[in-house]
Order: structure tokens, then C-alpha cells, then sequence
């Protein structure tokens, strides 16, 4: 379901991922961690208008490129 | 750039070309065959180790072998497994500190920063935690000591006696296992006795071990290094965690404690426009490619909020080092520790020494401090490491 006020989608390349961890830094909201290997995945691909930022910068954080922003 | 050092090896740094061969584990081999099994690669050290008959654990594996280690110890190691070991790593950061500060006088390496990840390991490993001591000086002097150097009997005598103790471990653990990355082994071992051989279990004992000790020992003394002097510096590190997190990832891009790590090109290739041939040797140079001016403004200032941060301290691609969430936990509760406990330490700058050869670890040998004394707040570090092994040996519910 596309709401009207997210313009941002996000999400992580399983492929690329190699379980820095930095994306969570940046935005905890966004990214959780998975249980045994702590590779990043995201809660939703809909980013809240006021998490934009964040995830840009979790995206330019991350060591592998493997964040995926779309908007 | 092509080095002709050490029969001949390009060294591979800047951020981008670094991560993109990162991502070719397919073209770049980590593998070890010093006795010509398989392709007769050298490993990730260059020179490769003379005189050796076996790898150094996973790090020296290719996919599938590789992942199959790793799915073993990922689940010890991850953000949620490491965060139960955090009320250990607490007590024996206060220990440490309490055993020296009514002296006024510390070496934040001998007295701090070997003891702590050296005892964390023994007890993720399942080693009695009291063993720390025999590991210790024989995974640090392999480091700091230069191969061919007057030093280097000395290590090889060090690595003999702690082959030994780990075979013995090894076997301890296949009757009477505790619980731990050993223990996990040892299963495995029981579904793929092939994979999980002896030789490449004790290859991932020595490996784990080196790479949990002497790594944040490294980080530690350059973190206590550089705020020598800087008091406000020190102070919002105390009161702002966040602040304790971008500066955590900036002194791993900083000072880069592994500065990077061998591969063996398995085909002939061109890799974001550079052209190599199959057997070319490589130097993943991920301490320089964290000092790349493209990627890091001003590269070589710590700046303790720089975000983002894309450092390559950890390595980059599957390699990617195996205990970075416990660095990253453990650093961060001992520099708390250090910068609560002694607000004032004043670095005694003729007392350091830094390994002598830093192209493995860039380390520090000693680094001693002064500070006003103050009084102790627990009990002795041997005592604290009694009490968490009755811990960990209790059955658990």
C-alpha cells in the first residue's frame, strides 16, 4: 500500500550485505538486525517523511553500497 | 600500485576500486595451500608464513568451506549475542582499573587493554578464563615481532607451546565440552568431520584468538593516545553515547588495527578498469584506503563526529572481520571505563612503544599514563575472573 505522504522507499541488498551494522546507527528506526548474523534488514520500505534523512545517511554510511533508496 | 617486495604484488587501495574488489570473492582467493592440496595459493599474509603446513582458519577459506565456518560462529558473534557478554566486560574493565589506581600509575596496554578482550575471548571460546595469560604474549609477539628478526625463535617457541595447549583444548572439548565457539565446532565436526577437520578447527582456534585479542588492545591504546591532552574531547564522550559511536567507527578509520589482508587473483580479469592476471598476488590495503582523502575529508584529523563514515576497518565483502560487534562493544565499555575512572591520565610519552612492525597490526607495546589516584571500587581482577567462571559453568535454565 503506497501512502500519499511516503515518498521514500528503502531496502537492503541481502546479497551485498555483510553485517556492518552502521545503517543502525544512523537510523534504528528504519534497519533492524537480524538475530544470528546481523545482517541488516528493513522494518518497512516505506520511509516516514521525518526518517528521509536518516536513511540517506544510512545509505552513505554503509561500507558495502548495499542500501537501496528510492524517491 | 605493483610492489616488487616480496616476489612481486599489487597493492590495492581507494575506496572505490577497494570495494568493488571486495565483492569479487569469485576472482580474489583467501585460500592457504602451503602444501599444494589444492592451487598452491599463499593466504592472506605476503610474505606468506615460511615454514608453515597449515591454514589460518576460515580467513584463509574460500565459499562453501567459508560460509560453513561462519554460519557456525555468526550466531556467537552477532549484535544480540554480543550484548550478553557485556556485564562480563564491565567487571573486568573496573577490575583492571581497580588493581592500579590507588598506584596513580598505569600501561593501558600491559594493565587494560591485553587483559580484558584476552580473558572476553577465553570465555567465548569456552576456555577456562584463567588461560588468558598463556595466550597472551604468544598472540601479541607474532605480531610485533618482524619475521627474520633476533626476536622471531622466541615466537616461533611461543607458537609451538600454544599449538599444543589448543590441541589439548580440542581435545578436552570433544568429551567434556563447555559451552562456546568451540563446542560449536565440535559439533559440527560431528556432521561434516571433512570441513570441520582438526587441523582447521585449531587453524580457526589461533585465528579467533589473534584476532580477538590484539585487534582492540590496538584500538584502545590509540584512542588513549589521541586524547592525551584533550579534556573536552574526553568529557563528551562521557556524556554523549552518541557521540561515543561516530567517535568509536572514527579511531577504527583512523588508526585501522588490521591494515588489510592478501588474496590470490583466480583468473585473468579486469576489476573497475585495472587489468590482473590469474596468480597475481593482492594487498587489500584497508588502512590506507581509510586515509583516502575522496572519501575522508581531511583524512588524517580525527574528527570524533565524522558520519557518514564508510571505513573498511572491518574489511569489506564476505571476509568481513567476524567480531566486529564485540570490538565494537568491548572498546566502547573500557574507554568508558578509562575516561570515568581517570578523568585527569596524562600519557607518559617516553614510556610507548609501538610494534615494531605495524604491517599486520598497528599497535602499541606499551602505553603508559599517569593520573590522580583514586579508590577501588570491587574486587581484583583475579577474583572477578573466579566469579564469572562459576557463572559461566552453572547450568544454565
Amino acid at each position: 500500500v503506497t501512502r500519499k505522504d511516503v515518498r521514500m522507499r528503502v531496502n537492503v541488498d541481502p546479497a551485498v550485505c555483510q553485517g556492518h551494522t552502521l545503517c543502525t546507527l544512523a537510523a534504528p528506526q528504519v534497519f533492524l538486525l537480524g538475530e544470528d548474523d546481523g545482517h541488516a534488514y528493513v522494518a518497512t520500505e516505506e520511509v516516514p517523511s521525518e526518517l528521509e534523512d536518516a536513511v540517506r545517511r544510512a545509505a552513505a554510511t554503509c561500507p558495502e553500497g548495499a542500501i537501496r533508496v528510492q524517491d | 600500485v605493483w610492489s616488487e617486495r616480496n616476489g612481486g604484488y599489487w597493492i590495492v587501495s581507494g575506496r572505490e576500486l577497494i570495494g568493488q574488489m571486495a565483492k569479487r570473492p569469485d576472482l580474489l582467493s583467501n585460500d592457504h595451500d602451503p602444501l599444494g592440496r589444492r592451487r598452491g595459493y599463499g593466504g592472506v599474509a605476503i610474505p606468506s608464513p615460511v615454514n608453515s603446513h597449515s591454514r589460518g582458519g576460515f580467513l584463509e577459506m574460500d565459499p562453501p568451506e567459508h560460509l560453513a565456518y561462519r554460519q557456525i560462529l555468526n550466531p556467537h558473534l552477532s549484535p544480540t549475542a554480543v550484548e550478553r557478554w557485556r556485564p562480563m566486560v564491565r567487571d573486568l574493565a573496573r577490575a583492571c582499573i581497580d588493581d592500579v589506581i590507588e598506584t596513580g600509575s598505569i600501561d593501558f596496554v600491559d594493565d587494560f587493554a591485553n587483559i580484558v578482550p584476552a580473558v572476553l575471548t577465553m570465555g567465548m571460546l569456552g576456555f577456562p578464563l584463567v588461560d588468558w595469560v598463556h595466550y597472551c604474549e604468544p598472540a601479541h609477539a607474532i605480531v610485533y615481532t618482524p619475521p627474520h628478526s633476533p626476536g622471531w625463535k622466541r615466537v616461533i617457541e611461543l607458537m609451538l607451546l600454544m599449538a599444543a595447549r589448543l590441541a589439548d583444548e580440542l581435545d578436552r572439548a570433544k568429551t567434556n565440552p563447555r559451552p562456546g565457539m568451540l563446542a560449536s565446532l565440535v559439533e559440527a565436526q560431528q556432521n561434516d568431520p571433512d570441513v570441520f577437520n582438526d587441523e582447521d578447527i585449531l587453524g580457526t582456534l589461533t585465528l579467533l584468538i589473534g584476532g580477538g585479542f590484539d585487534t582492540t588492545t590496538a584500538l584502545l591504546s590509540h584512542a588513549v593516545h589521541w586524547l592525551d591532552g584533550r579534556s573536552i574531547d574526553r568529557a563528551g564522550l562521557v556524556q554523549d553515547g552518541s557521540r561515543l559511536d561516530t567517535a568509536t567507527e572514527e579511531f577504527l578509520r583512523f588508526a585501522t588495527p588490521a591494515q588489510g589482508g592478501g588474496r590470490t587473483i583466480t583468473a585473468d580479469c579486469e576489476i573497475a578498469g585495472h587489468r590482473f592476471r590469474r596468480d597475481d598476488r593482492v594487498w587489500m590495503a584497508y588502512g590506507l584506503t581509510n586515509h583516502d582523502a575522496e572519501a575522508f575529508p581531511d583524512p588524517d584529523d580525527i574528527v570524533l563526529d565524522r558520519f557518514p563514515n564508510r571505513h573498511a576497518a572491518f574489511g569489506l565483502g564476505i571476509h568481513r572481520c567476524i567480531g566486529s560487534n564485540l570490538a565494537r562493544m568491548s572498546f566502547k565499555s573500557m574507554i568508558g571505563e578509562v575516561l570515568t575512572r581517570l578523568p585527569d591520565y596524562e600519557i607518559c610519552h617516553d614510556g610507548i612503544v609501538r610494534y615494531e612492525d605495524v604491517g599486520t597490526i598497528n599497535g602499541y607495546q606499551h602505553m603508559p599514563a599517569a593520573f590522580s589516584p583514586g579508590p577501588r571500587r570491587g574486587e581484583p581482577l583475579d577474583q572477578v575472573i573466579e566469579t564469572w567462571q562459576v557463572a559461566l559453568d552453572a547450568p544454565r535454565a
